[in-house]
């Protein structure tokens, strides 16, 4: 008598607390992002040697943008990885796309002086273009097929050799259904 | 030479922890944190959470000031047009915040997408649709309040479906015990006769032989007696609730009004029933005490437990909802998951740690460092600390270890880059590789005050390494020392140069010939080596004082991709000297990285 009672108890109870569990032990962000195998969103940037950068004029080419702020810790560690991989591709039809993001133009200039970046780098000064790929954190890189669609979304530090397998598969079009995420240990 | 002290109060200026993550950063404080602080390091992908929080109250003022500057600035825009981006951006999640609105959030992406929003309507554009906009940038987790449609209408439907459910189950029960208490004023007068019958002490048992009808009753009266005081039985020993005893017995007192009944129609052989209401009074009062205190057990339990739940649900509400402190932190810790079971304890115990590390009470900080690592061995921070404390104690050797622990968990860790520095330049007099770890340092330090002072220490540094010719006239007695030495260049199988990683670490490796297991001879460590790469291994890297590097010895190689010699991981390359074993003193012993661990 007393047992199935508990039985139904815990029965009531039991999805519940396991629902919280999970509610609370989940960070939204890492839902998969809406973005993936979407068009990506047009913008024209100014770069920081004056000249404008439209994607749209990208068509036709595997692209890399990449998100950063020389404030950002983890971007000044994938900085030389990034310049390494553009290094091995820039003859072929392949594009990388540097953004700033919340930088002044002394610091991000320095920081492309520093680590010797020589692909494209403008900045998003209205944070506009952030909005419009869905950044929440830095650095975040996006990979874009030929056809100007989405076909990886990396949150955190990238390494070289992923940024190439990556751009492989853009310029092919495959698309990979989950995001990645940078190379971290939580903080205890 | 500027002299640079082991005295923690000077390490600490640079490795101070003053930062503290809070829920609602301010993207551009940063600059001001100590770098050192490995919370802003080990979390790399975590670039727009973290803020000082000495410097919070500066910033904070900052931003009202820009706050109350922002409408002035603001081309007189219409007060409808602001009370809709309001309202808008009351509705979006701020998404570097933790649970608030894009209206209420002070942080520069707020300010940016509230931009967007106003923009967005000045267009033209209808609030859903603008709400539509975000939702397919960052997902549906932007907004507050989630759709009502589709799977998350099902969080809209649940709390009602719950509450007309816990409705119903309490009006059950209160139906329930309504219809006892009736019972029980009832139960009293029909049964009473009944019960008083059935509680008799003695009750004449007629043989099984006797077949008259009287004596069927008697026996009949005698087994519900029976039957009332298992009943009892299995209610005191808690098989039974109170509700379910009472439904029981009333079934069984009916019966026994029944068979009295009987009795009382039948011819008086010998009265059945002796007059004793006295009798029947006292057990009464004996059944109506024990209800009472029944009752009053069942108000104390219920009290208790509600106490105890209370108590507990405030615990662990504020034991378990906190800040998160890092990209992969929940808003529960690891309280409700109970992974680390001890993380809360963790967390105190480095906290301990790192004050008494500021006060120079080292017993103490070991302590805590100790019982950190007891339960997170691999917690880099806590191995960077141990290893401050055996430098200002003048193990070198320990603190070296303890750093390159701290460094194959979280190879970017500042404070334990700094910190191995430090041993390799001021202890071991190794300045090349002290060179090698502080300009690694410097690449990842952005522009400030830390990143001079790295500067400034690269700068005073002698070039090249003067260990050999500090130490020469120590060494001046074990004359064969000097030749004692192998060197080579090594260069890696092209086949293999695609799975080089950067990152990894060199290890060479000098064994007596004949021997394969136990420790080497010799070992050198190379941070981050550029192929082809000369190298000499000599006296000096010797595992073990007092052993010289001599004879005939087998030379090996391994990249190795997590930093640590002990471990043989996947993606680790190896190679080794072809004509090994090779005379100590040869030159030209090249080798070549040419296997994969799979």
């Amino acid at each position: 008598m007393l047992w199935r009672r508990l039985v139904l108890v815990a029965l009531i109870i039991g999805p519940i607390v396991g629902l919280l569990a999970f509610g609370f032990t989940r960070d939204a962000r890492y839902i998969t992002s809406p973005l993936i195998a979407k068009p990506a969103a047009p913008f024209t940037i100014t770069l920081f040697d004056g000249g404008k950068l439209t994607l749209e004029d990208l068509r036709g080419k595997a692209v890399f943008l990449n998100f950063w702020a020389s404030w950002c810790p983890p971007c000044r560690a994938e900085a030389r990885d990034l310049e390494a991989a553009w290094q091995k591709v820039k003859d072929k039809n392949m594009v990388f796309i540097g953004v700033a993001l919340q930088d002044t133009d002394r610091n991000s200039l320095e920081f492309l002086k520093e680590f010797e970046v020589t692909y494209p780098n403008g900045k998003d000064a209205s944070g506009k273009i952030a909005v419009e790929y869905g950044t929440w954190g830095i650095p975040e890189s996006f990979f874009i097929d030929p056809q100007g669609r989405i076909t990886y979304k990396h949150v955190g530090g990238i390494r070289a050799p992923l940024v190439l397998a990556k751009l492989e598969e853009a310029a092919r079009g495959i698309v990979s259904a989950q995001e990645g995420k940078g190379d971290y240990q939580p903080i205890r | 030479m500027r002299v640079f002290s082991n005295d923690p109060q000077c390490l600490l200026s640079l490795i101070a922890a003053k930062t503290e993550i809070q829920s609602c950063p301010n993207n551009r404080g940063r600059g001001a944190d100590s770098i050192f602080h490995s919370d802003l390091f080990v979390s790399p992908s975590h670039p727009l959470r973290g803020r000082g929080k000495g410097e919070g109250a500066v910033i904070g003022t900052l931003i009202i000031f820009l706050f109350l500057l922002v409408p002035s600035a603001i081309p007189a825009a219409s007060p409808d047009l602001e009370e809709q981006t309001r309202s808008i951006a009351a509705e979006l999640r701020c998404v570097v915040c933790q649970n608030l609105s894009v209206a209420d959030s002070p942080s520069e992406m707020a300010q940016q997408m509230r931009a967007v929003v106003r923009e967005q309507l000045q267009a033209g554009k209808t609030p859903e649709q603008v709400k539509e906009f975000f939702v397919s940038k960052y997902g549906e987790w932007v907004l507050l309040k989630p759709k009502t449609t589709g799977f998350s209408a099902l969080l809209w439907i649940l709390p009602y479906v719950v509450l007309v459910l816990g409705v119903i189950t309490a009006l059950w029960f209160i139906r329930r015990w309504a219809r006892a208490k009736k019972f029980h004023a009832l139960g009293v007068d029909s049964n009473e006769a009944a019960r008083s019958e059935l509680l008799k002490e003695d009750f004449a048992r007629p043989d099984l032989e006797d077949s008259s009808p009287r004596a069927a009753l008697l026996r009949e009266r005698a087994r519900l007696q029976d039957e009332i005081r298992e009943l009892e039985f299995d209610f005191q020993s808690g098989k039974l609730s109170d509700s379910d005893r009472i439904e029981i017995k009333q079934e069984i007192e009916a019966k026994a009004a029944a068979v009295m009944e009987q009795l009382r129609a039948l011819p008086p052989e010998a009265p059945p029933i002796e007059a004793a209401p006295r009798d029947t009074r006292k057990i009464d009062t004996r059944g109506s005490a024990d209800r009472t205190r029944l009752r009053r057990w069942q108000i104390v339990t219920g009290g208790v437990f509600l106490m105890l739940f209370g108590l507990a649900l405030g615990v662990m509400l504020t034991q378990s909802i906190r800040p998160r402190l890092s990209e992969n932190d929940t808003m529960t810790g690891d309280f409700m998951t109970g992974t680390t079971a001890a993380s809360g304890d963790l967390q105190g115990a480095m906290n301990e740690g790192k004050q008494a590390f500021a006060r120079q009470e080292f017993p103490k900080a070991i302590e805590a460092f100790k019982k950190v690592l007891s339960a997170d061995p691999d917690n880099p921070e806590a191995h960077s600390y141990m290893g401050y404390i055996l430098l200002q104690a003048g193990h070198g050797d320990g603190a070296l270890m303890a750093f390159d622990k701290a460094l194959s968990q979280a190879p970017n860790l500042p404070m334990a880059l700094w910190g191995k520095g430090m041993v390799l330049y001021q202890d071991k007099k190794d300045f090349a590789s002290a060179r090698e770890i502080f300009e690694r340092l410097l690449s990842l330090v952005p522009p400030g005050e830390e990143r001079n002072e790295i500067a400034k220490v690269l700068a005073e540094m002698p070039a090249g390494d003067q260990k050999r010719a500090d130490s020469a006239p120590s060494a001046a007695a074990a004359a064969p020392s000097a030749t004692a030495q192998v060197s080579g260049k090594i260069t890696v199988d092209p086949k293999l140069k695609a799975k080089l990683d950067t990152n990894a670490a060199l290890f060479i490796i000098a064994r007596a010939a004949g021997t394969a297991a136990g420790p080497p001879l010799a070992v050198k460590k190379i941070d981050r080596p550029k192929f082809p790469l000369d190298y000499t291994l000599s006296q000096d890297n010797v595992m073990m004082q007092g052993t010289r590097l001599a004879g005939k010895i087998t030379i090996s190689v391994r990249l190795d991709k997590d930093g640590n010699p002990v471990t043989r991981g996947a993606g680790d390359l190896s190679g080794e000297y072809a004509k090994n074993p090779v005379e100590v003193g040869a030159n030209s012993v090249d080798i070549v990285i040419n296997q994969s661990t799979p």
